[in-house]
């Protein structure tokens, strides 16, 4: 680290002028300038007078609150309009006015020697000696912050008269013991003031590249660089490579403790800087300039796939368009990721490191929005059990969740969700009524009406886990497979393969001998394989059977859902089906639809699982595939009523041309005997 | 947490009833059925009836007379051991508390009660009639899954194994994490071999293991796809591992009669000492009664040993007489059914005799037999000599299959010296004739495994032979006094 070191007779400017003049402001310093010319060069004194009017009238108003060039501007108005009255019979007795004015806006000004009339100097003077004190100020060292009667003056000015009465002056500066003073000032007295620090700390002064970086010592955030560098500052901002505009003003880091020190420059989109301090910049007291520190810029990529459409991409709150994105350069760091489909949402945060890329997969979530404790009775445990419902989303890994706007009602929230679409289920909170309540009822339903009753107890420990945990839970929907039916056996040294489907037998694999290894590791048993294939990398896989090792394709075959499984909870299973199904194709598509059909048979909705079943199709024939389809189909048209029994003949029939289909999943019975049985139970 | 699922219809019913009462006697009928409650698991049992029986007469529409219900039907028939003195009870659930969902737990236990109870397949229409309403009225309850698992028992039962399996898929798809469903998985898979679909079995069974490796329907599961596996596909040439347990030799006293208990223990009946003895590790324990002679054993599903002789007939336990079996001169055979009937065979008697549990004799055509073996699907299998012929009984005892002595072997054999099978439906025989040996076949009677004592290096005086859970064949050699073991 290079370091600078030495005491400084001078600290910077700090001063940044802060201006509430608006649009108007070029065109006011432009009046005042041509109102100068129209004097100085054309003695054009009438005209001169109403352009310095001009800007009277619109400076004046703002009186003392003007500071800097505003005030140096309104003074030299009142300057030269005093002169410019002085010369004008008219106007003359206007003259003092002037002075009386300028003089009361700022009793420290120096009238213009070469403009005003001795007599009027002299008027001038006599006016600020009878109205005000003059004051001998030492500062000791300078450069720190003079406060009089509680408003900083601004650096760089001069305090040489005073309003005579009662005053507090104060002298502050970095490093140093800040002193107060009450004085009391009288008319025709010159009063002398000495303001002497003394040392109690070093000072750090540093300045970094770009202005807006968070200054942390020891961890501890002591706020921002801002503003732009002084002139004197050229010479680092030459070292640091950096032009003069794009230092930032000094940050002074006062008070610091005996010891050694660690300083982190922070900043959104640059790599984070860490200085090491050691004992000697605290002890002994010293003033210390850094260098000044350009910080690196940090960025990474962001890729944002999605097999979902309509989603539109937002980084902590801005949206940056539709997804998918690649490669979207963005700075490094941690972001609230955001995706909103038309149907459901995503939500991740997410951690782009610098100089790399993040890569996150926007699956739609279904929205919950909590509509509430039904009622206003009292009952213990009403308050705890709010609060849980409240913070439930915290909980939730599967849905997004949101609690109903304040002072909305239920029925008006369920209206205004059914129409914007907002969110796909709801949870309501209903007490059971009994004395004292002790019950209460919880509602999980879909927008369409299909919902889950639970009860909880508002005192027990934790009355939202197991709902928490139901909605958590999303039972596999496929499993990778690779066409082989495995068995274990005693003395096999893996997986004994019963049965190999037409790409397994063409790609090598022998039926009555045993897998030893996968991608390389022994494999000790059907769940060791199922885990290998769950971990593979793509989707293929190496495997042995004690000989050459061979290459096996991995598909994702279908499972189905259990339909009364008291471990889910079936409005939000259906409404993530109905979102999966949003973004699938093929027969992944008709898989879905196959599953919520087995959720609407849940709920004993055969006709709409009738529906949603008419829709599926499946070109696939082992497995759960198109004739599961066509047998579930025929159940729910049973279930009916006889009026469709025959359709539901057909379906069963459909059924059994696909005699390699089966239940549950790959390894489940086939479907054929199930239809034969069914067509048995209906014939006459 | 209270979970009712989509079920809560069936609860508020429950609520509706319970908002009809007075809030005084609901409190009342609470107190007083959690009074019981707190007698019973202390087992006070008078107290906790009493409590009950209280509780039935202050509030008997309360939901919690049904539940006081439901536990004095739980007692008598856990506790007591009068399922009679149970129904009585749950009929009283039924018929006074149809609306609550404890209705629904009162024709389940009375369906199972019913289905125990059956000793004939028509017997079983009340239980599948209970079983039924609780599917049809209460879609929703719990007890919904275990119904499902019964009605495939009862079809199963009947031979009825499309059905069957019907049910129990049914039972396997409402909810994979309750302990039913092990239970109608292991089912489902068995039914299927029955029907003929050994791969559809071995891979329901291997699911069972991946699903519910802690389950005891995983450890049953293992052993009956080692068995499956090795008898009917890998089908290794059949060689002797000589006297088992290893290096036991005349240690037994003229062992005539083998079977195999639920738990694999092989139970040897020897003949100079009267008694069967169970054989754990290598220590042998007398079980079931002395039985002078015995020419067949059965196990009950306890795996008490019954043994058959023609001058007592069926002796079921040391305490109680033996079970005359009328006209027995030559007994072949024995097993007892799911009826609890038991199955007798006679070499020299031109029909089975079937004895009820009432102790009614009847008779089943079937031509003599020299040996018998019960089969997993409620029938039998026995040798006719006198025909040359196996025949693959079913729970009627109508034939189902006949296979000729000697199919597919080298050379025929003329008699079967003892017959055995496990509940796979293996079979396998000791024969003798121009092939004397070792024949295994499948449940379907194609031909597994087989050889010659020659080949096989043996020589002794076998009379009985069983199937372990190891995928080996026992076999009994009453000259030598000891055990064989095949693999």
């Amino acid at each position: 680290m290079f370091r600078c070191r030495f005491i400084l007779p001078l600290l910077f400017v700090l001063a940044a002028a802060s201006w509430n003049l608006s649009a108007q402001d070029p065109a006011l310093k432009e009046t005042f300038q041509q109102a100068k010319v129209l004097w100085g060069t054309q003695g054009d004194r009438e005209g001169a007078s109403a352009k310095f009017e001009q800007i009277l009238s619109a400076l004046e108003p703002k009186g003392k609150t003007l500071e800097g060039e505003w005030l140096q501007m309104l003074c030299e108005t009142y300057n030269w309009l005093a002169v410019l009255d002085d010369r004008t019979p008219a106007k003359k007795a206007r003259a003092p006015k002037d002075l009386e004015a300028l003089l009361e806006l700022n009793p420290d000004f120096e009238v213009d020697r070469n403009l005003t009339s001795a007599r009027l100097l002299a008027h001038f003077e006599a006016l600020r000696t009878s109205k005000l004190v003059r004051v001998k100020l030492v500062l000791e060292p300078e450069g720190g912050t003079l406060t009089l009667d509680g408003k900083p003056r601004p650096k760089g000015t001069q305090l040489k008269y005073l309003s005579p009465g009662s005053h507090r002056i104060a002298y502050a500066k970095a490093g140093f013991q800040p002193i107060e003073q009450q004085v009391d000032l009288a008319l025709k007295e010159t009063k002398s003031l000495e303001l002497k620090l003394v040392r109690n700390s070093s000072t750090i002064t540093l300045h970094t590249s770009p202005a807006g970086v968070e200054i942390l010592l020891d961890g501890k955030s002591l706020g921002k660089t801002s503003g732009q560098a002084a002139p004197e500052a050229r010479p680092l901002a030459e070292k640091a490579e950096v032009s003069l505009e794009q230092l930032a003003g000094p940050f002074v880091i006062s008070d610091l403790a005996a010891g050694s020190h660690i300083l982190e420059l922070r900043a959104p989109c640059f790599r984070t800087r860490r200085i090491d301090l050691d004992a000697t910049y605290a002890t002994p007291f010293q003033d210390h300039l850094l260098e000044a520190y350009r910080l690196e810029p940090s960025r990474g990529a962001l890729t944002v796939n999605t097999t979902s459409p309509g989603g539109e991409l937002f980084l902590n709150g801005t949206s940056q368009g539709p997804i998918p994105v690649k490669d979207l350069q963005v700075c490094s760091g941690t972001y609230d990721l955001q995706v909103r489909f038309p149907a459901g949402g995503f939500s991740q945060r997410v951690e782009i490191p610098e100089g790399q890329a993040a890569t996150v997969l926007a699956r739609p979530k279904a929205r919950m929005v909590f509509l509430g404790l039904e009622g206003t009775d009292e009952f213990a445990g009403r308050d705890r059990l709010q609060r849980f419902l409240e913070t439930l989303g915290e909980r939730l890994k599967t849905l997004a969740f949101t609690v109903i706007a304040p002072g909305e009602d239920t029925q008006t929230t369920l209206a205004r969700l059914k129409a914007s679409k907002e969110a796909e289920l709801t949870l309501l909170a209903r007490p059971v009524p009994g004395k004292p309540i002790h019950e209460v009822e919880l509602v999980v339903s879909t927008l369409q009406g299909e919902e889950d009753h639970s009860v909880v107890k508002p005192l027990e420990q934790d009355p939202l886990e197991a709902l928490a945990d139901r909605l958590n839970r999303i039972p596999l929907l496929s499993q990778p497979w690779g066409g082989l039916n495995l068995l274990d056996l005693p003395g096999e040294a893996g997986p004994w393969v019963l049965q190999a489907d037409e790409l397994a037998l063409r790609a090598g694999v022998k039926t009555g001998k045993a897998i030893t290894q996968v991608n390389g590791k022994p494999v000790a048993n059907t769940a060791a394989f199922r885990q290998a294939l769950v971990e593979a990398p793509g989707d293929r896989i190496t495997l042995s059977q004690g000989d050459a090792p061979l290459q096996l394709t991995l598909t994702q075959q279908a499972l189905e859902i259990p339909l009364n499984a008291s471990n889910l909870c079936y409005p939000s299973l259906l409404a993530e089906l109905r979102l999966r199904y949003l973004a699938a194709k093929g027969d992944e598509a008709g898989l879905l639809r196959l599953n919520q059909a087995l959720a609407l048979m849940h709920f004993r909705m055969f006709d709409r699982a009738m529906e949603v079943l008419r829709d599926a199709r499946v070109v696939g024939s082992q497995g759960v595939s198109q004739g599961t389809l066509d047998y579930y189909t025929g159940i729910c048209l049973l279930r009916l009523g006889n009026v469709y029994v025959p359709e539901a003949i057909q379906a069963f029939n459909q059924a059994l041309k696909y005699p390699q289909a089966t239940l549950f999943g790959p390894e489940g019975p086939l479907v054929a005997p199930l239809a034969r049985q069914a067509l048995d139970d209906l014939k006459p | 947490m209270l979970l009712f699922p989509s079920r809560m219809r069936s609860a508020f019913l429950v609520l509706a009833v319970l908002a009809t009462l007075g809030a005084q006697e609901s409190d009342m009928a609470e107190r007083l059925f959690r009074s019981g409650e707190r007698a019973y698991a202390a087992k006070s049992y008078p107290e906790a009836l009493e409590t009950w029986g209280q509780l039935l007469q202050q509030a008997p529409t309360s939901g919690f007379a049904a539940q006081a219900l439901l536990r004095m039907a739980n007692h008598q028939l856990e506790q007591e051991h009068k399922p009679e003195a149970a129904l009585p009870l749950l009929e009283r659930v039924k018929t006074e508390h149809m609306k609550t969902p404890w209705a629904a737990d009162a024709m389940l236990l009375r369906g199972q009660i019913l289905a125990t109870q059956a000793r004939k397949p028509q017997d079983l229409r009340d239980a599948v009639g209970e079983f039924n309403r609780v599917v049809d009225l209460f879609p929703d309850h719990p007890a919904l899954q275990t119904a499902r698992y019964h009605l495939g028992l009862a079809a199963k039962l009947q031979g009825q194994w499309a059905r069957a399996l019907q049910h129990f898929t049914d039972a396997i798809r409402l909810d994979p994490t309750s302990p039913v469903a092990p239970k109608a998985q292991f089912q489902a898979a068995e039914v299927l071999d029955v029907m003929g679909d050994l791969s559809g079995c071995l891979r329901l069974l291997q699911s069972l293991r991946n699903q519910f490796p802690q389950s005891p329907e995983a450890s049953e599961a293992a052993w009956r796809i080692a068995q499956r596996v090795k008898f009917r596909i890998q089908k290794p040439p059949l060689r002797s591992e000589g006297p088992w347990p290893q290096g036991k030799t005349k240690w037994l006293k003229t062992p005539t009669l083998l079977s195999t208990n639920a738990n694999g223990e092989i139970v040897i009946y020897q003949d100079d000492l009267d008694q069967a003895f169970v054989l754990r590790g290598t220590e042998l324990t007398a079980i079931g009664p002395v039985c002078k002679s015995a020419k067949a054993l059965a196990l009950l599903p306890d795996g008490t040993p019954c043994l058959l002789s023609a001058k007592t007939g069926i002796s079921t336990a040391a305490n109680l007489p033996p079970i005359p079996v009328a006209g027995l001169s030559n007994p072949s055979g024995l097993f007892q059914d799911a009826w609890q009937n038991f199955w007798v065979s006679d070499a020299k008697a031109a029909a089975l005799s079937v004895v009820e549990p009432t102790g009614t004799l009847r008779s089943l055509p079937s031509p003599a037999t020299s040996a018998m073996a019960a089969l997993p699907n409620g029938g039998a299998v026995v040798a006719s000599d006198a025909n040359r012929s196996l025949l693959f009984l079913d729970a009627s005892a109508q034939p189902r299959l006949t296979v000729p002595y000697g199919k597919d072997l080298p050379a025929p054999f003329k008699y079967v010296v003892a017959l055995s099978a496990d509940p796979t439906g293996h079979v396998v025989a000791l024969v003798d004739g121009d092939f004397e040996g070792v024949v295994l076949w499948g449940p379907n009677g194609s031909l597994l495994r087989f050889a010659t004592f020659k080949e096989l290096g043996l020589n002794g005086k076998f009379r009985a032979v069983t199937l372990d859970r190891q995928g080996g064949i026992i076999l009994a050699d009453r000259s030598n006094d000891l055990l064989i073991r095949l693999n």
